[in-house]
């Protein structure tokens, strides 16, 4: 080998010694900007250079060269033959993004687009470098087809919900799985700096993703990171600052006299319909009783005089407190965004590096609720013998996160559970009661109204308005911190033995360490009167660890190569909680100030997977490609017997275009059919919470169930020794074809993924314990058609518009239920065969009796003493009930869209460029349960929509919203199909603008470029319902959630 | 060349072999549970099956804030009856079961789905015991106390669930609607529900085992335990609701002994300390079990600082309260005025009038630690009484009986003179006084066929909804759970 590579050494010289000439040329993009520091090299030599600034060069070159190579980073390299007529050579060069050549990551490598037989989606740092993300994933939505996401919620640093090619499972997991570098992930998304992501790749069909077998069956997500570049030193600066806000207006809500009206006839209406009373006696009793059970009267009238007997507001009433009765004002602010980030590379021929640290700091707009983000990378690779190349990526990250409470959809704690659902009379500081003016404590302050200060003469709140809660003092005086350190490191090792034989050892570690810390004062909420202090502590290592043996070569025609390889995975999760409550002194939120233990727990999970795996691929001529992907996982959730699978995927591509009798078509610039099979696995078995589990095939008493001093444990779970995997046979089809001279590109693909032995988490009778036994039973698949098509609609010097549109459909269906549960009703869904896993069974809502506002449901069949037989439009009769057990369900709808995908526009002018990002969705419904919170039958306390406004009042009176009843919530406003909706939507995702600053003035700073920039996220959203987070779920349903943010940012990017 | 090739190629194979994985690579638990077979390999694991059963009564369930174990189960029976009175809907917690809305909707979370997965629970853990025991390592004297325990825990879940399920049971009658599913042995069979006669008839059956077993067994550790004592009790429970007068006297004599009933100072201490000499069988509580929002001290007692209790203390039917003797220490458990400060509240605590202070947190406001009386002495001489006063002929045995309770109460107190209907109405008034929310009371209205009336007491209309519901009426049975039916299609609906 060294003889061999002295004596290629001492060749050199001897061939320099040939006569010499000058080219010369220049070199552009196809914009005709000038490219600088492009190398160009004489083909099969090492003699070179690299262009100017203005992109010119001039290069000595032998007698005998033929070509010229011209290659530059982000570029597709491009060969041009040298004439003997001719010393002046001038190149385009094309973006790679825009490129077929475009190298995709895929697992356990890399391919060339072109040579790709899989399905994938890819969006590098450039197409989101001008975006104000904080959580790469966001850099996902409706950005490709095939790839469904939810909105993010707005606390800070949220991923979106994703789902690759429909809905993979029903009882385990149905997300993809995250890689970072080469090797599944562990760490969380938002400790991902978007400043190191070179690009992320979404794998989506099975040929692909096959290598990652028990795992991959709900596709692959691939972060690569940055890496220095050969010969290209670079320092880049960056910093972005900016503003957040609510991204979506609150639901529509009456006002107080409203609010007043409605209760009233609800109050009446109870003693009416539920007790009995006289119409009149009732009116009276109401106007005489309603402030009663609302406890304030914000009006200057009398408690008894609020409402007339005639159930009109008395025109008198003016309100007490009429500013303050708005809860978000002290709850919402103008959040804010910055960011700054620094980041170094360059390499030689041996080596390369690439180093960054940004720090990001983000406000949520609402009170504490922030996010602190220190993160810093260095990647080093080197080839320090011929022999032997390494390299060392390690990242480190520091978050540092106070957190809005938003976890229990109806938690008191809930800002937007509570602001959403407060009635409007009730004011935020303590008034007194007569004056409204407001009360002040010894200190001369305003303080909160509890909703519960009957000593200082202040009625309590109604229930249904939270009394002796106050979100804002308990927002501001609790702890709800979060605190997450993260190290991951990935480093290798290459024996390269021969050009066409290369060992390889990859170790890699990803470490998070958790501390949550929160604390409940001792004032106000449930904590109080207290305090309690909770800490959670968890520690997550995961190492994966690989020996791949790597072959590739190239006879003749035929490109042959091959991979093989063995690999450990190993997860372990330690936690450690407590919980101690009994404040000693104010200030202090540790334990030792604390007097009492209220939980102490701990515990560690352990997780493994073993895995063969090989790979082989061919190319004849560059036209007709085969790959194939085996492997073989050995995994501990599984039993013994049951544990090892076999896991695989295979593709055939062919390039059209390559064919000789596509010379003569010249539109066709490239044209390529492909086409995928294989079986995968999904070994992301969950509980009932949605939390992974990794020992559902054993039979297990839990401990933890002591009996005051003495050790106890409870049944936990049942012997369940033949789960397995689920298993997926996902089949894709596509056709990649650019046209017009690459001005029209795009793809069309086909997919249908089979999957069986689905598991479902059947419910053993609860008679019999109600253990969960999670079963492969059930069979499912989707399919459908993605589209994406991509042009350049204007492609001058100057401007530049190109759109690109991605659409794609699901058709989910479940084709096979458990036998002994053919039926199974999940929340608003039942699931069946024939049905998608998100086909709404809910009560069939029929509408309001007009003789007397009764809610009426289609009856399951006629009982007197609830059911009613009315005349429907066509002249048929009906048979309806007022009673809610006697309702009928039904299949209501989906909640999955016909159609959705998104819409990127981007125009260029000379340096500027705007480009703006739509998400879409046609078809499909949602649940409004946020909606239909608000659309009760007069729960004393709880605010209305201003939809209850059309409530039914008199006989004869033609509406769908029931007579306002007390004693009828939970049954006028029950699950139903009254709460579906049109899901479809736009949101305008994004909009960013930016200026690419002059090189003349970079120059003067030596930067190579800069530009500055504006992004702005989640500007508008238009749904069938103002308020409705319409994308909240893939479910379909809504909920008191984290209100996305609208973001907007202005940023500058400095490259030197 | 070849050379290296060779030494790459073995180093790699190298690498290959040595990073194969150990067999056990793959073998996982948990770290916070054991195995089944670990649990009854002795007996000494067993006990930790028995006192997993103590313990999860008072356990919360499905993450709701109204199921904290036995608790619920035992407010829910007050909810239902009329002398517990809500002064306001409070947060809402129990409100739909006070308006006898909840255990007829089969889909409602709380009741009837709680009241059927807790005690359904308890039996598959006991079934378990009662299958595997016997082949433990251990003295038979452990075995007796396990073995016994699970059963008396087996007969008293169906009896607690059998009264909320089936049709009252009728001596008069043939008992032939359909009762519960009885499941004798660890399954997942969906088996097909029973008559109300054949539950019952398992539940004596265990209870006698249960007899046998615990007569034979060394005293109990505490009295979260079940023994020989409290299975009488039961047992005396189940012949009260068979009409069954004879064993009932009997078995809650029998059932009593060797306990004694508490002084007037003790009975003001909050009904929170099983080290009350009159406790035959509660739950225990340390302090990092707590039972925070689900507590029975969270929604029962007068102090501690829920939400629940700020805005809605509970209060006892001022008719009641108004028959209760000025002299008679249990007046004291409740304040007529609302006015009364030496009752204490909560912080920003809203009085009404009748409130109660029986129930008192034994962390006070700050926490919801407590002991919760599942079974007290008072309550074998009610029974008994009852039982002798309507056996006929032995009205002077039942009065008493009744006079060691009452003149312990109500030093004033002297010997009833009364018979008939008359001493039969004297004892229940008494019963409902001394029991006033430790859970009997819809048990007591179902079992004597009585209807509800809610009627010209401090009820409120608008938060109680159902003033009245006739005795008989579809009502009286809690409806299955929707979920039972989806899970077992062997199962029917009761009447809707």
């Amino acid at each position: 080998m060294k003889k061999l590579l002295l004596l290629a050494t001492c060749m050199l010289p001897v061939i320099l010694v040939f006569a010499q000439r000058t080219i010369t040329g220049k070199v552009t993009d196809d914009k005709g900007n000038p490219l600088a520091n492009v190398s160009v090299i004489v083909k099969n030599s090492t003699t070179g250079t690299t262009t100017k600034v203005d992109g010119s060069y001039s290069l000595m070159v032998p007698a005998n060269a033929r070509a010229l190579i011209f290659s530059s980073v982000d570029m597709a390299p491009q060969e041009a033959a040298i004439s003997s007529s001719s010393s002046i050579i001038s190149v385009t060069l094309l973006g790679t993004t825009k490129n077929l050549d475009e190298v995709i990551v895929v697992a356990y490598g890399t391919v060339k687009k072109s040579d790709f037989t899989g399905s994938a989606n890819q969006v590098s740092y450039d197409d989101f470098k001008s975006r104000p993300i904080i959580n790469p994933l966001n850099a996902l939505v409706a950005t490709g087809p095939g790839v469904q996401t939810t909105a993010a919620n707005g606390a800070p640093g949220s991923s979106p919900g994703i789902r690759i090619r429909g809905f993979g499972s029903i009882g385990a997991a149905s997300g993809p799985l995250i890689v970072v570098d080469g090797v599944a992930y562990d760490g969380g998304m938002a400790n991902l700096s978007t400043e190191d992501i070179e690009t992320i790749t979404t794998l989506k069909d099975a040929a692909t993703v096959s290598l990652w077998g028990s795992r991959a069956s709900n596709g692959v997500i691939m972060i690569t990171t940055k890496k220095g570049k050969k010969n290209r030193n670079n320092v880049s600066f960056r910093v972005l600052q900016g503003f957040s806000t609510r991204g979506l207006p609150e639901y529509e809500r009456v006002d107080p006299q409203e609010f007043y009206v409605l209760n009233w006839e609800s109050l009446r209406n109870a003693l009416v319909y539920t007790s009995g009373q006289a119409p009149a006696t009732a009116n009276q009793n109401a106007t005489n009783g309603i402030k009663t059970q609302l406890g304030y009267n914000p009006f200057n009238v009398p408690n008894n005089d609020i409402v007339r007997t005639d159930g009109t507001i008395n025109p008198n009433a003016q309100l007490l407190w009429p500013d303050d009765l708005d809860w978000n004002k002290e709850l919402e602010r103008l959040g804010s965004r910055q960011e700054y980030s620094v980041s170094y590379s360059g390499g030689n021929d041996k080596s390369d590096y690439f180093g960054s640290f940004s720090y990001t700091n983000e406000k949520g707009f609402i009170i504490r609720s922030d996010w602190r983000r220190f993160s810093g990378r260095l990647n080093i690779n080197t080839q320090p013998l011929s022999w032997f190349r390494t390299g060392l990526n390690i990242s480190a990250v520091v978050n540092n996160t106070n957190q809005a409470s938003d976890a229990s959809n109806t938690g008191y704690v809930n800002p937007f559970y509570f602001t959403r659902t407060m009635g409007s009379i009730y004011p935020v500081y303590a008034h007194n009661q007569t004056t409204g003016e407001y009360m002040l404590d010894v200190q001369g302050n305003r303080f909160y109204d509890y909703g519960n200060f009957s000593a200082l003469g202040i009625p309590n709140r109604a229930p249904g308005a939270s009394p002796g809660r106050h979100i804002i003092e308990e927002t501001k005086l609790n702890q709800n911190l979060f605190k997450r350190n993260t190290i991951s490191g990935r480093a290798y090792g290459s024996l390269i033995f021969t050009p066409w034989l290369k060992f390889t050892t990859n170790i890699s570690v990803d470490l998070t360490d958790r501390n949550a810390s929160t604390y409940e004062n001792t004032k106000v909420g449930d904590g109080a009167p207290a305090g309690r202090a909770t800490k959670n502590n968890q520690k997550t290592t995961s190492y994966t660890f690989n020996q791949l043996l790597e072959f590739e070569k190239r006879f003749g025609d035929h490109h042959i190569s091959a991979m093989a390889g063995h690999e450990n995975y190993d997860y372990n999760f330690n936690l450690l909680s407590g919980q101690r409550q009994g404040q000693v002194l104010e200030g202090s939120v540790e334990f030792p100030n604390f007097s009492t233990i209220n939980s102490l727990n701990s515990r560690e999970d352990n997780y493994r997977i073993e895995s063969y795996l090989s790979r082989f691929n061919y190319d004849f001529q560059g036209k007709y490609f085969l790959s194939g992907n085996l492997r073989r996982d050995g995994n501990s959730r599984f039993a013994n017997d049951v544990r090892w699978a076999n896991f695989w995927g295979a593709g055939i591509g062919w390039r059209i275009d390559k064919e000789k009798f596509m010379n003569s078509i010249t539109w066709v610039n490239s044209l390529k059919v492909r086409s995928s099979y294989g079986q995968l696995g999904n070994d992301g078995l969950l509980d009932a919470n949605a939390a992974a589990i990794y020992y559902a095939y054993q039979a297990l008493y839990g401990l933890g169930y002591n009996n005051a001093a003495e050790a106890g444990a409870y049944q936990e779970q049942l012997a369940n020794t033949p789960l397995t995997w689920e298993s997926s046979n996902p089949f894709d089809a596509g056709v990649d074809f650019s046209l017009f001279k690459n001005r029209l590109r795009g793809t069309v693909e086909y997919y249908h993924r089979e999957i069986s032995g689905l598991i479902f988490n059947i419910t053993q009778p609860l008679s019999t314990g109600g253990y969960v036994v999670p079963t492969n039973v059930g069979n499912m698949y989707n399919k459908g058609i993605e589209m994406e098509l991509g042009g350049d609609v204007l492609r001058t010097k100057d401007f530049n518009w190109a759109i690109k549109v991605n659409a794609s459909t699901v058709k989910n269906r479940i084709t096979k239920m458990p036998p002994e549960n053919k039926e199974v009703i999940t929340g608003t869904k039942k699931l069946a065969e024939g049905k998608s896993i998100f086909e709404y069974w809910l009560r069939d809502w029929y509408g309001v009796d007009p003789s007397d506002g009764a809610a009426l449901y289609m009856a399951t069949r006629y009982i007197a003493a609830n059911s009613r037989i009315l005349t429907n439009e066509k002249g048929g009769v009906d048979t309806v009930t007022t009673d809610i057990n006697n309702a009928m369900f039904h299949y209501a709808g989906s909640a999955i869209p016909k159609v959705f995908g998104g819409l990127e526009n981007t125009i260029t002018y000379k340096g500027f460029e705007l480009s703006f990002l739509l998400q879409y969705q046609i078809g499909g419904t949602v649940y409004d349960g946020a909606y239909g919170q608000l659309m009760h039958p007069g729960a004393y306390g709880t605010a209305f929509h201003v939809d209850a406004l059309k409530r039914w009042t008199k006989p004869g009176d033609i509406t769908n919203v029931p007579r306002m009843q007390n004693s009828a919530t939970g049954i006028y406003d029950a699950q139903s199909d009254r709460w579906l909706i049109d899901a479809s939507f736009l949101n305008i995702r994004a909009i960013t603008l930016s200026y690419q600053l002059p090189k003349s003035l970079m120059s003067k700073i030596q930067a190579q470029d800069g530009s500055v920039f504006m992004g702005t996220e989640n500007v508008a959203l238009f749904s069938k319902r103002k308020g409705m987070n319409v994308n909240q779920e893939f479910n379909g349903t809504t909920g008191n959630v984290y209100t996305p943010a609208r973001i907007l940012t202005a940023g500058i990017n400095l490259n030197f | 060349m070849k050379k290296l090739l060779y030494s790459t190629l073995a180093i790699a194979g190298l690498f290959l072999a040595l990073s194969s994985c150990k067999k056990d690579y793959l073998e996982t638990s948990p770290t916070d549970a054991v195995s089944q077979d670990d649990i009854f390999k002795t007996t000494k694991n067993a006990w930790n099956a028995i006192n997993g059963i103590h313990r999860s009564l008072y356990i919360q369930y499905n993450g709701q804030q109204d199921q904290g174990g036995q608790s619920k189960n035992i407010i829910d029976m007050d909810m239902l009856g009329e002398d517990l009175v809500n002064p306001t809907t409070a947060n809402g917690w129990f409100i739909n079961t006070h308006r006898w809305l909840s255990h007829r909707t089969e889909t409602s979370a709380s009741s009837p789905f709680f009241n059927f997965q807790f005690y359904y629970d308890i039996i598959a853990n006991a079934n378990m015991i009662i299958a595997n025991i016997d082949n433990a390592i251990g003295p038979d004297i452990d075995k007796k106390a396990i073995k016994g325990q699970a059963y008396g825990y087996r007969a008293w879940s169906y009896f607690q669930m059998i009264q909320l399920y089936g049709k009252r049971y009728d001596k008069a009658g043939a008992n032939s609607d359909l009762g519960l599913s009885l499941i004798l042995a660890p399954t997942t069979d969906k088996i097909v529900r029973s008559t109300v006669a054949d539950v019952y008839t398992q539940i004596v059956a265990d209870l006698t085992a249960a007899i046998s077993e615990l007569g034979a067994a060394a005293p109990r550790a505490n009295v979260s335990h079940l023994n020989v004592n409290v299975v009488k009790g039961v047992r005396a429970r189940v012949a009260l609701a068979m009409q069954d007068w004879t064993l009932a006297a009997q078995f809650a004599n029998e059932a009593r002994q060797g306990f004694n009933l508490m002084s007037n100072t003790q009975y003001m201490q909050g009904f929170n300390n099983y080290t009350n000499p009159e406790w035959m069988w509660g739950s225990r509580q340390q302090a990092d079990q707590t039972t925070f929002f689900y507590s029975f001290f969270a929604f029962m007692s007068a102090d501690f600082n829920s939400t629940n209790i700020r805005t809605g203390p509970k209060c006892i039917n001022s008719t009641l309260y108004n028959a209760i003797t000025a002299t008679d220490i249990r007046k004291q458990l409740w304040d007529p005025t609302g006015t009364n400060t030496a009752f204490p509240i909560p912080p920003g605590g809203a009085r009404f009038p009748y409130m109660n202070r029986k129930f008192l947190s034994g962390g006070g406001s700050s926490s919801s630690i407590g002991d919760v009386p599942i079974m007290r002495v008072a309550e074998m001489y009610l029974l008994e009484a009852e039982a002798r006063a309507r056996a006929g002929g032995q009205e002077g045995a039942a009065a008493s009986v009744l006079f060691t309770l009452v003149k312990q109460r109500d030093p004033s107190y002297v010997l009833s003179v009364n018979t008939g209907q008359a001493l039969i109405d004297e004892i229940m008034f008494h019963r409902r006084v001394e029991l006033w929310g430790e859970g009997f009371r819809f048990y007591d209205l179902k079992r004597l066929n009585m209807a509800l009336n809610r009627n010209g007491a401090n009820h409120v209309p608008a938060v109680a909804s159902t003033m009245d519901v006739p005795a008989g009426d579809k009502r009286w049975e809690f409806l299955i759970p929707r979920t039972e039916l989806n899970t077992n299609s062997n199962c029917v609906q009761n009447p809707l």
